[in-house]
């Protein structure tokens, strides 16, 4: 293969893709079978931080998770719906397509992209407003995980930007992981050498800190079962 | 003890031949000063341009501020004075003008005095970079002035600095480094760096370190120095020489080219000084044979001959140095303005005393073996017709040995690389080997052949007359036709490959993102055609049946099938594309779902026709029968697709669109803005600056490569045209013998042209097949770009070379043509 071109062509196209292509769920027919374990299934809707770049699919957060709920007795499938370098702008054009998984609950993280590529805050939250509103239309459980952004954009973008999730998160009435890299962003240790993507080691402490708001989500969704 | 009078006679007797030794000499060591004379330059010139891409000589980079361990070996290497250094902080920042109404992402370079070490950073008021970026000034491209409508003075809220706008940045030396830049570059001194308040922890930022090393040879001692200092896969450390860009094979392909060019030239000065040489002495022959039988000893004639030689190669070398530097003066004038300003065509004082060396070696090394031969020279030779074959010798074989060692060694000398080297000598070897069997096989073939008409058969046998060294002439012809032709061939496929790959209408204004549902409104926004891609992405999962481990995958070198594709739909083929198997895109005929495969791809697990692949698109897995294998110009700038499907198969699958255009530069920033209001999630990049850069350099060079390539051309069919007419003088003398015996001169004409023409015409297509096998190998394996074979400017180089031969028989023989037989043969009996 010809080095600089396929560098050209990564270059070219994994700027539509501010993060690089990287590994999605292996192609094991157990992972291809979608049908929910008994309780429900969990869709993990997001960009590169979801795909888990560079790490290998079962060592991204929703394998990582799926093992961690299982361990603690819950029989959630957790369906890895991430694309690398989509804005949310591109989640809401496919959130038709992606509810073609029958998701019970919805993780959403998204947004990343926007940050980093400075696209206004404002554009950013009306995108994950309407994709929240498009999810609880159809009864579905949400968890928005917050984001934050890069510091070296400047406090007014930084600040206008992280008032996003909790905003759409009150006025729907969802629940807020406030920020879903806590503990990870900025620790070189967790994060790879592009010092944004988590490694796997990072994404066990994204699983920690996310689990009791999934839990959370968890006993929505089976409360919803119920009342049904 | 010298007899004077007999060296001035053996000169001047043969004056035409001893003139014709002279000039293929001083020609050879012409255009030996003025090739390796002006590689130096260019080679200068190349390197320069590629350090001038960097800034530095060695250049770090990080995404976390550097390790413990590299700041020491930096602040170490700085405190002897080995490095200077200057630091550079890259990153994206949002920036708002003054009242706050208006703000932008942009590209921030924070740079130390220093920046940039090589090339220069132009501005619009053609002031000094380092004068004008001082702290609280910033230096912003245009477009931050059009986005943003402000104007020079102005003030910016970067981070929480307030800067002054001091001037415009129109041309940034290290630019193409980062081919994409989702923001326009605003310079800013280190100096207001603490004061920007936005390197923090949490911040994600570029740490470049730039160094200038004090003595040049140190380059790569340093640059490992510092990286065993680095953090592996952390810190990367390279040089301007090592550093992966764009550009990179395009320098080492150049440079490559010109030392190949170098060697040919060598190989052609060799060539003309030995038929030159040979000529002169096969004319002597008959003289020494008769000294010899009037008692004049082997060594009388060694002795003497060797004044001869040397007062002719002397000669030869100092007309040709004084050539050369004629040569240098007029170019110099000539192209002046026509070559870059870093390129100098200066003939230094080593480069001048290394051709004059290697002249002289040259001439030596030639002359010494028909010397030798003359030692032997029986006095029977002047009643025998035929040509005697010399005693080959111990001697013989030691001084063929000696000649081939002394190739050798002047190959390594020019190549300074051992395995290249190696592959020159074994080919040029191979080169002569082949063009050796090829003219015995045509000779053998020719000789057999039963022509109808006179003139035809004499002109046959003219070839195969005694001392008419037809084979001789035929290989030095062929293998110097074959230099020059491949020389040829070489440039026009890398200028195929580079330079036509930024062709005038290249897209620099890509649109990222655009979501479907905008699609129609954003085609009518931008308001011009333009090709849409639809991008949806996708993994392998299986490839004829076997399963894809994305692990294993991805620890293959180059490309691999474990990673993310960008997939895409569409039913037509892109303008750079050519299907390579099948007939079309997709097969009407198939019901399955199909995909088209670029080859690059379907190298890595050998897919061909009706193979399957399976992908996974969001989770859904998709089985498509392989309908076609396209190929593309893989320099060009147009973007691609490795895998592309029928509209009807991915339509409906999560995308998004992309497209790129090109738009004239003033346009630019209204285009921009009109977008990015419309359509707030779009990033439009502009890639203008980078693609003029490149543009600019490959221009640049590709213009001294070819004055390069046209000035070697020229003078080894010089060199060409010496040893022909050298060798043809002998020959022309057969016309006295038709005249004599009653021939009209159009009857020696026809005879001449002809058999002049069977030489031109198969050296010519001898050469041809010889070099189009030699570059197709050079452009396959060594500079690894496609082959085109140049039909018809091959058909051209033959065509040429005939009728240059036949030009040049001609001139040679009208001289004799028009003169009297009796002059000739009085002329003969005093001899």
């Amino acid at each position: 293969m010809n080095k600089p071109a396929a560098r050209f062509a990564v270059t070219v196209l994994v700027l539509m893709a501010l993060f690089p292509a990287g590994c999605q769920q292996d192609a094991g027919p157990e992972i291809e079978d979608h049908r929910p374990l008994d309780d429900g299934t969990i869709v993990a809707i997001g960009d590169s931080l979801t795909e888990g770049y560079e790490v290998a699919p079962e060592e991204a957060y929703p394998a990582e998770l799926e093992r961690k709920l299982r361990r603690q007795g819950y029989s959630y499938r957790v369906i890895n719906a991430g694309i690398s370098g989509e804005t949310s702008s591109g989640v809401l054009s496919r959130i038709q397509w992606t509810l073609k998984l029958k998701p019970d609950i919805v993780i959403l993280v998204t947004g990343a992209n926007d940050g980093l590529r400075g696209i206004d805050p404002q554009l950013t939250a009306t995108n994950i407003d309407a994709i929240v509103r498009q999810l609880k239309a159809r009864n579905i459980t949400v968890i928005v995980g917050g984001m934050q952004m890069v510091r070296n954009l400047g406090k007014d973008y930084t600040g206008a930007f992280a008032r996003i999730y909790p905003a759409v998160a009150q006025k729907r009435g969802v629940i807020l992981i406030p920020f879903f890299l806590a503990g990870v962003a900025g620790n070189p240790q967790l994060n790879q050498a592009d010092g944004i993507h988590p490694t796997a080691e990072g994404y066990r402490v994204i699983v920690a800190n996310i689990f009791p708001y999934v839990v959370e989500a968890l006993k929505e969704h089976q409360a919803k079962i119920k009342k049904n | 003890m010298l007899h004077v009078h007999f060296i001035l006679r053996q000169i001047s007797r043969s004056r035409k031949q001893a003139a014709i030794f002279v000039l293929g000499a001083a020609l050879a060591i012409v255009t030996l000063v003025g090739v390796n004379g002006f590689a130096t330059s260019i080679h200068r010139a190349l390197l320069k341009d590629a350090r001038t891409l960097h800034g530095a000589d060695i250049i770090i980079r990080s995404n976390h501020e550097f390790s413990r361990a590299l700041s020491n070996a930096l602040a170490r290497l700085a405190q002897t004075g080995a490095v200077a250094g200057a630091r550079i902080w890259e990153f994206y920042s949002v920036v708002r003008t003054e009242d706050d109404q208006a703000s932008l992402l942009a590209h921030l370079k924070v740079v130390e005095p220093g920046y940039p070490f090589f090339g220069k950073v132009k501005l619009r008021s053609r002031r000094d970079f380092a004068r004008v970026l001082i702290g609280g000034q910033i230096v912003v491209a245009p477009e931050v002035l059009s986005r943003l409508r402000l104007k020079l003075g102005d003030r910016l809220h970067v981070g929480g600095a307030r800067l002054t706008i001091a001037d415009v940045v129109l041309q940034e030396p290290d630019r193409p480094t980062n081919f994409f830049s989702l923001g326009p570059r605003i310079f800013i001194a280190a100096a207001d760096l603490q004061r920007l308040d936005l390197v923090h922890k949490g911040s994600r930022v570029r740490y470049i370190h730039l160094l200038k090393v004090d003595n040049p040879r140190h380059l790569n001692r340093l640059a490992h120095e510092l990286e065993a200092a680095a953090e592996p896969g952390v810190e990367r450390v390279t040089t301007f020489k090592t550093a992966e860009s764009r550009l990179k094979r395009f320098f080492d392909n150049f440079l490559f080219f010109l030392s190949l060019i170098g060697i040919f030239t060598l190989l052609l000065a060799g060539i003309g000084i030995q038929s030159a040489l040979n000529a002169f002495l096969r004319e002597k022959e008959q003289t020494i044979a008769i000294m010899k039988t009037v008692g004049a000893t082997g060594s009388f004639f060694t002795r003497h001959y060797v004044v001869v030689l040397v007062a002719l190669g002397l000669s030869g070398t100092i007309i040709g140095l004084l050539g050369g530097y004629l040569l240098q003066v007029i170019m110099g004038l000539l192209l002046g303005d026509f070559l870059p300003e870093n390129v100098k065509l200066i003939i230094t004082g080593p480069e001048i005393l290394r051709s004059l060396g290697l002249g002289v070696v040259v001439v030596a090394m030639f002359s010494f073996l028909p010397l030798y031969r003359l030692r032997d020279l029986k006095p029977i030779s002047i009643f025998r017709k035929e040509l005697v074959p010399p005693p080959k010798g111990l001697v013989y074989y030691l001084i063929a040995a000696a000649l081939f060692l002394f190739f050798t060694g002047l190959v390594f000398w020019q190549v300074r690389a051992i395995r290249p080297g190696l592959y020159f000598v074994l080919g040029v070897t191979l080169l002569i080997l082949v063009t050796a069997v090829l003219a015995e096989f045509v000779l053998r073939l020719l000789k057999r052949l039963r022509l109808p008409s006179l003139v035809l058969r004499q002109a046959l046998k003219g070839l195969f007359r005694p001392r008419n060294a037809t084979r001789s002439i035929l290989i030095a012809l062929t293998a110097s036709l074959a230099a020059i032709f491949s020389i040829y061939l070489l440039e026009c496929n890398l200028d195929a490959a580079f330079i036509k790959s930024y062709p005038p209408d290249a897209p620099n204004l890509f649109f990222l993102d655009i979501q479907p549902s905008q699609h129609l409104e954003f085609t009518q926004a931008l308001g011009m055609d333009a090709e849409y891609y639809p991008i949806v992405q996708g993994k392998i999962l299986a490839v004829k049946g076997e399963r894809i481990d994305a692990r294993r995958e991805r620890q293959r070198r180059g490309d691999n099938l474990g990673r993310t594709f960008y997939l895409t739909y569409r039913n037509h083929l892109l303008q750079d594309e050519v299907i390579v198997q099948g007939q079309q895109l997709f097969r009407p005929d198939w019901d399955e779902r199909q995909v088209s495969v670029m080859d690059t791809v379907a190298e890595i697990k050998d897919m061909g026709i009706g193979d399957r692949i399976t992908f996974k698109i969001q989770g859904i897995a998709l089985e498509v029968r392989i309908a076609s294998i396209r190929t593309r110009t893989r320099e060009s700038l147009r973007p691609f697709f490795y895998f592309v499907f029928p509209e009807d198969t991915l339509r409906e699958a999560p995308q998004t669109i992309f497209t790129a255009v090109r738009v004239a530069t003033p346009a630019i920033p209204a285009l921009q803005t009109t977008i990015t209001k419309k359509f707030p999630n779009i990033s439009v990049i502009d890639v203008t600056a980078t693609i003029a850069t490149f543009a600019r350099i490959l221009k640049r060079l590709s213009r001294v490569i070819r004055f390069f390539t046209l000035f070697s051309i020229v003078a080894g069919v010089l060199i060409i045209l010496s040893s022909i007419s050298a060798t043809r003088w002998a020959r022309i003398r057969e016309a006295v013998y038709y005249k004599i015996l009653g021939a009209k001169a159009a009857f020696v004409k026809k005879v001449f042209a002809l058999e002049n023409l069977f030489l031109g015409a198969t050296s010519a297509v001898l050469a041809l097949l010889l070099s189009q096998t030699g570059s197709w190998l050079i452009c396959r394996s060594v500079f690894h770009i496609p082959y085109r074979p140049f039909v018809y400017a091959s058909l051209l180089l033959v065509l040429a070379t005939v009728l240059l031969v036949l030009l040049v028989g001609l001139i040679t023989s009208l001289a004799i043509l028009r003169g009297k037989p009796d002059s000739f043969l009085r002329e003969q009996t005093q001899e």
